[in-house]
């Protein structure tokens, strides 16, 4: 049973606002280790300086977008194994399928609760404590 | 005998203005020079935002849920704004170039919290740390708006309206705010 804090978390999202809701519903749920960037590209470059265990990253970025980011995460040696959670706008089934061709590990439709964003964690790393 | 020619004056082409009516919870962005958006608010808040240079803009609507600032709430207005953000980016718009102007938010009803107040904060507070300016604002006090915005030329117009007026009952009555859509798109099971 995984501890929430032993956990390193990305977080990209262009909104500060939005990473700093998931910021705080990330320590809420017990998790310490929290490093965010502001698109893809900027996520991308963070991963590779700091490893991380989760990546919780939105779709809609400039620069490079939440898919261009997943692909880059996959490809690379460094960073391919990192779980990696889609933020989707809405229930957007052609980008849910196209993330999971290019390996997401789950996704979550904002607005979402701590609650819910926990459910998603401990659908891909088992419960949490 | 010779005879006069009529006058001739050369008429713009008919551009009719087409109204687009945003209601509480909802968000429009457009890039057609003849809309106009509209929306009635009490002590909703409704956010004209605008790219001048790609001449796209959008309007949402929204009541923060309960009457306090908590996360709940504070979620559902940052998704409020995200959706609209967002809507302008996947239009052309650049997010350094945004600008705002705020509607709304007033203490309609005497005898009900001033949630008005919370959501006109709320909307100053998201534009603040997301670097969005605010170029013009009418936020507060006891009388309805109406609103009118012109999203590709940032021009917005408003109307004072009286509280008792039906349509402006209609809009204040709260809705309840939108359920994450992954329980809705029950068809997607990925795990």
């Amino acid at each position: 049973m995984p501890a929430a804090a032993a956990i390193k978390v990305l977080v990209v999202d262009d909104q500060l606002t939005m990473r700093a809701l998931i910021r705080s519903a990330l320590q809420e749920i017990g998790f310490r280790d929290i490093a965010d960037a502001g698109d893809g590209e900027e996520g991308f470059k963070a991963l590779l300086q700091r490893p991380a265990h989760l990546v919780i990253s939105d779709f809609n970025m400039p620069k490079m977008d939440g898919l261009g980011f997943l692909r880059a995460v996959r490809a690379h040696d460094a960073t391919k194994k990192s779980a990696f959670i889609m933020l989707t706008g809405r229930a957007d089934k052609e980008l849910v399928q196209r993330a999971m061709q290019f390996g997401v590990n789950n996704y979550i439709t904002k607005p979402f609760s701590p609650l819910q964003l926990r459910q998603k964690i401990q659908e891909v790393f088992g419960p949490l404590t | 005998m010779s005879i006069a020619p009529s006058r001739v004056v050369a008429q713009p082409p008919l551009t009719r203005e087409r109204m687009v009516h945003v209601v509480q919870g909802e968000y429009a962005v457009v890039q057609e020079t003849n809309v106009v958006l509209t929306t009635i608010l009490g002590s909703c808040v409704a956010t004209c935002m605008w790219d001048p240079v790609a001449a796209v803009g959008g309007m949402n609507h929204f009541l923060l849920p309960g009457d306090d600032t908590s996360s709940d709430s504070v979620r559902y207005g940052v998704n409020a704004m995200e959706l609209l953000v967002n809507g302008l980016l996947s239009k052309g718009a650049v997010r350094t170039r945004l600008q705002a102007k705020l509607f709304g938010g007033a203490h309609v009803i005497n005898n009900l919290s001033d949630i008005g107040a919370k959501n006109g904060e709320f909307a100053i507070k998201f534009l603040g740390m997301e670097g969005i300016p605010c170029v013009a604002q009418s936020l507060g006090g006891d009388r309805a708006r109406r609103i009118r915005f012109w999203p590709t030329t940032g021009r917005a117009g408003q109307l004072l309206l009286d509280a008792s007026t039906p349509e402006v009952q209609l809009a204040e009555r709260p809705k309840p705010a939108p359920k994450p859509a992954a329980s809705a798109a029950g068809s997607i099971e990925l795990f």
